[in-house]
């Protein structure tokens, strides 16, 4: 059975929806404790058989990126809520979703995997996350009226 | 004359762009809020009045975001979309500063308890006092 997961960014301006065949509860939870995403208590999930939509009209989301610069993270240009990271590897939009800056549900009260990857080459990460992220687009669209 | 309780502490957001001084004593009281806003930002709250709070960089590059009342000026850098501090509803004379964006929190006690925000109406008073200027 699909699960389409959605959510959204605070304003509403950004949605994502997650498609898995995994209930929430079989999906990971965490946290990494990298400096950008301890300053939010961000905490990420993704299904390597999954795919993620990131949902926004044109303009509405600003791309973040810091040190290795390898990683686009998404943010409403409207309420500054992280929703997802992307990243692109051998030609693929590779992606994780922020659980708490999008809102997804079936994940409350459950303790996050603390992780930490400060040591990685950038080979090693892309590697990591090209095994353990998921397929993903970022989808213009026209806002609702 | 007394020497004053606080020390400065500095903090900002994650791009560099935002910078801004907080100014605490040793044990430092911080809400963790579940309402809609401070669930997706992780904001964790020291609340103070206005003459213990100052932005040294970057006031220019803060984007502001408002909902429901408009009361409270949710405030963030437009470039990495980090909030360091905003003027909360609770406490429009004063800042709240997110103790997860201060530069660091080892010299503190950093006492952070739950804040109902769910039910924001029945517990805000609560707060009041924490951005109350000495008289």
């Amino acid at each position: 059975m699909t699960h389409q997961l959605a959510g959204h960014c605070h304003c509403g301006a950004v949605r994502v929806i997650l498609e898995t065949q995994k209930a929430a509860a079989d999906l990971p939870l965490r946290a990494c404790q990298c400096s950008f995403c301890r300053t939010r208590g961000a905490l990420t999930t993704s299904d390597p058989d999954g795919h993620l939509f990131v949902e926004a009209a044109p303009g509405s989301v600003n791309r973040y990126q810091f040190s290795l610069r390898i990683t686009d993270f998404l943010l409403c240009a409207e309420c500054g809520t992280y929703v997802a990271a992307i990243s692109e590897i051998e030609g693929v939009t590779m992606g994780v979703v922020n659980v708490l800056g999008s809102s997804l549900a079936g994940f409350d009260g459950r303790a996050p995997d603390p992780m930490i990857y400060d040591d990685e080459t950038p080979d090693q990460r892309l590697t990591r996350r090209q095994g353990r992220w998921m397929k993903a687009q970022v989808v213009e669209v026209q806002p609702s009226i | 004359m007394s020497e004053s309780p606080f020390t400065w502490h500095a903090g900002g957001c994650h791009c560099g762009g935002v910078r801004f001084e907080i100014a605490l004593g040793d044990v430092v009281e911080a809400q963790s809020c579940n309402c809609s806003m401070c669930a997706k930002t992780g904001f964790v709250h020291i609340i103070v009045p206005e003459s213990r709070f100052r932005i040294t960089k970057g006031a220019e590059g803060l984007s502001e975001y408002t909902f429901n009342t408009r009361v409270a000026k949710h405030l963030f850098c437009s470039e990495c979309g980090i909030k360091g501090f905003y003027r909360p509803r609770s406490n429009p004379d004063g800042w709240s500063v997110n103790a997860r964006c201060l530069d660091s929190t080892e010299a503190l006690d950093l006492r952070i308890e739950a804040f109902d925000g769910q039910n924001w109406e029945a517990h805000a008073a609560d707060l009041a006092h924490l951005s109350k200027e000495p008289a």
